[in-house]
């Protein structure tokens, strides 16, 4: 039911490839969400692990093998959080399917379940269903110090004699009770080597209401038995059963004070918006800086390459092809490293689940979660780290749907776009005019992804089975070191599973770009009066001109003309593909030199202003036609890295493919409307 | 589908999570997700450890009064008022 970002954490893969004998032990990692599972995952193994998605599924796993320094030569299988070995929801599903049958390795040999000490009875809940259904069961207590705060502390010797299986305390701030731990799994490995597991493990029947009451009853006379009070109190008697009970069933003391501000109706929803205000700021400003100079870093490489490389298709292929392409997965990555290390600090906090209680109720009414609305938010610098972002929500439905809406948002790349047309039709004398447009279209770019929203899940329908039920943790100070090392695996995470996708994208848009004409002749007569810079762009402009990618912006123009548009633009949102911006820089050069070749300093917005649709005399970029290529950047998914994420997301092109048509679609009949309701009103 | 802790008096008057004010704190006599039909989330209710006799307390509410945060068994969750109505009090 609940999942979370550190979930998504332990999918990092690094070492590249974990040789997998068949005869080595194998261990699975189970536990409860926020039970410290995937703090143990990375503390035993190291760095050494790689992850793979469960046959068919969007779930993840981890894969690794216990650190060298522990000794022990066993293979360590992490999974998602579960809450009880009955699973509610598709997710839930996929991981204890995986753990009676997986689909890669054997059954386990031993299973270690984390234990949050300071909710017992809660968490011996899942263990002991685990011990029942016939595994060899290692529970390792977490959380100790919660304990400890509440005046307790927990008898490990105990639990042992009444579970009848180790017990180890750990923690997983500081490493301790590690060896412990590998220790008892050593032992308890070679107990168990020779036996058939395969006939012991059986998978228990569904769930009564009797069952469930029952079992709690037996983990609550357990939690009995083993919490023993800190301080010795002077009369045992004070320790009355009910006033323990009630005292070891208190939430985090430290957590309710702090939650009595977080979660106020008022104060909280204050810090709430300023806290997300400033990461998105920081998302969109701090990176900017990094994200121009990486741009420009690989611009100059590329120039370099060219001048380098002798004037053929290759060269062309290496600078515009390969390099540009590398260069744009570089590009984003200041956002994505910058979004990650924010995630972490709140999800590591525990901030985030109550991010996510604020603001769950007006997202579930469009159908989404409250998990929802920081991937939204992150739509806005851009789409690729939010569509990543979207992990966090474990509701299959509500993830696909976040991923779904998350191109509507008004990316960064989008803003050059907004920035040139605007100019275009805002009095030059009048600039606040295009600080409002642009706050306009902000806004309208929110509301237009909850209306689709709204009406993509009404068409879904079935809205009985979206639940939130999600665990507050208790308040944590994070620990730096696991922040930055998760931030920096998933980051690395983006660059291998994204950035392939990407380059080879942005390949084949290069192709369309550049074939098949690649050596276009250019008349004598125009070229003489240029620099020689000026007749390069005159040769890569015309081979663009004649290349499929023109070819195609031709055979569109018949959709574009009662836009009021020409193939030019066609072509420039073709180009546009690439990245949104590029959409400025390729309308640049068609305009430049096909209105008068000689004409090519003129600035960019002269040349428009005095554009003209070809073989007549009206101006191509009328307030109606320039109004309507702004709605359609709104609407439509004119990018392919987020195409490519989407794709890696969800598992399938079925999503990015819907995607694709109708935003396109929407995007050209809310132009197609807006050019001729304009019209209809008497603005050209 | 009721699930009731025979060992409590019945409550005269039955209310239910959703009903409860921030920082309230009563025992859990009964779930009851009949009005959801198939989608009673019940199960899954008393799976997180909200089984009948618990002591939980509402630790924060939405501004929107919905989700609720309630404490169980040592540890919060929050919950729509779909759910927390499922839960009497």
């Amino acid at each position: 039911m609940y999942s979370s970002v550190k979930d998504s954490a332990s999918c990092h893969d690094r070492s590249d490839s974990v040789v997998v004998p068949n005869d080595l032990p194998v261990i699975t990692l189970v536990g409860q969400p926020n039970s410290g599972k995937t703090t143990l995952f990375n503390l035993l193994t190291g760095s050494n692990f790689k992850t793979a998605n469960y046959a068919g599924s969007t779930v993840e796993f981890s894969v690794g093998k216990f650190d060298a320094k522990f000794d022990f030569n066993a293979l360590i299988i992490d999974s998602p959080g579960v809450t009880s070995i009955h699973p509610q929801s598709p997710d839930e599903e996929t991981t204890i399917d995986a753990l009676f049958h997986h689909p890669v390795y054997k059954l386990p040999d031993l299973i270690i379940v984390t234990a949050d000490s300071s909710q017992l009875s809660r968490q011996l809940y899942l263990v002991h269903q685990l011990i029942e259904s016939g595994f060899n069961v290692i529970i390792a207590l977490t959380m100790n110090d919660l304990l400890e705060k509440k005046g307790f502390e927990i008898s490990a010797a105990k639990a042992e004699e009444l579970l009848k299986c180790p017990v180890v305390k750990i923690n997983g701030r500081k490493g301790a009770g590690l060896s412990d731990l590998i220790a008892r799994c050593r032992q308890q490995y070679e107990m168990v080597m020779f036996e058939n597991a395969k006939g012991k493990i059986k998978r228990p029947s569904p769930p009564t209401e009797e069952s469930v009451i029952t079992l709690y009853a037996f983990t609550e006379s357990i939690e009995k038995q083993v919490l023993l009070p800190k301080e010795k109190p002077i009369d045992i008697k004070t320790v009355n059963k009910k006033i323990f009970n009630v005292r070891s069933h208190d939430a985090d003391e430290y957590s309710v004070k702090l939650d009595k501000l977080f979660l106020h109706p008022f104060w909280g929803l204050v810090f709430f918006i300023v806290s997300m205000s400033a990461i998105f700021t920081s998302i969109f400003w701090l990176a900017q800086p990094i994200m121009d100079g990486i741009s420009e870093g690989f611009g100059l490489l590329s120039s370099w390459t060219s001048a380098l490389l002798p004037p053929s298709w290759l060269s062309d292929l290496v600078a515009q092809g390969i390099i540009a392409g590398i260069g744009m997965v570089a590009t984003f990555l200041p956002q994505i490293v910058i979004l990650f290390l924010f995630l972490g600090i709140l999800e590591d906090t525990g901030y985030l689940a109550r991010g996510a209680m604020l603001i769950d109720k007006p997202l579930s009414k469009i159908g989404l979660n409250g998990r929802s609305f920081v991937p939204m938010l992150s739509g806005f610098a851009c789409a690729i780290p939010a569509i990543m972002a979207a992990r966090t929500i474990s509701n299959r439905r509500e993830r696909l749907l976040t991923i779904f809406i998350i191109p509507l948002m008004s990316c960064s790349a989008r803003l050059p776009v907004y920035a040139l047309l605007l100019a275009l039709v805002v009095p030059p004398d009048k600039p606040w005019i295009a600080g409002l447009s642009l706050g306009a279209i902000y806004l309208t770019s929110l509301t237009i992804g909850a209306i689709a929203a709204g009406i993509i899940s009404k068409l879904a329908g079935k809205k009985g089975n979206s639940a939130f039920m999600l665990e507050l943790p208790a308040y944590r100070k994070p620990v730096v070191r696991y922040i930055l090392k998760g931030t920096y695996y998933k980051s690395i995470l983006y660059i291998q599973k994204a950035g392939g996708t990407i380059v080879f994208c942005s390949l084949f848009i290069w192709a369309l770009t550049y074939f098949p004409n690649t050596e276009p002749a250019i008349s004598t007569e125009i070229t003489n009066n240029l620099t020689r810079e000026e007749v390069f762009k005159l040769i890569e402009f015309e081979r663009t001109n004649t290349s499929y990618a023109a070819s195609i912006g031709h055979m569109t123009e018949p959709f574009l003309e009662p836009l009021g548009w020409d193939w030019r633009v066609g072509v420039s949102l073709i180009s546009a593909f690439v990245a949104r911006e590029v959409f400025v820089s390729a309308m640049a050069l068609s305009l430049r030199i096909s209105e008068n070749g000689d004409d090519l300093q003129a600035s960019m917005l002269e040349s428009m202003r005095v554009a003209t649709i070809a073989n007549s005399d009206k101006p191509l970029f009328t307030t109606a036609s320039t109004i309507g290529l702004i709605i359609f950047f709104m609407i439509a998914m004119q990018c392919i890295s987020t195409l490519a994420i989407s794709r890696k997301e969800t598992g399938s092109w079925k999503i990015p493919i819907i995607q694709q048509s109708v935003y396109s679609i929407a995007a050209y009949i809310a132009a197609l409307a807006a050019v001729n309701g304009l019209r209809a009103l008497g603005i050209q | 589908m009721a699930i009731e802790n025979k060992d409590l008096e019945p409550n005269p008057k039955p209310r239910t999570v959703a009903e409860m004010g921030c920082g309230e704190c009563a025992t859990i006599c009964k779930l009851s997700g009949e009005h959801l039909g198939q989608n009673s989330p019940c199960i899954k209710l008393l799976e997180l450890g909200f089984t009948p006799g618990q002591l939980v307390t509402i630790i924060a509410k939405s501004p929107f009064q919905d989700p609720v945060a309630v404490c169980v068994r040592g540890t919060v969750i929050a919950l729509r008022k779909q759910e927390a109505e499922c839960i009497q009090v």
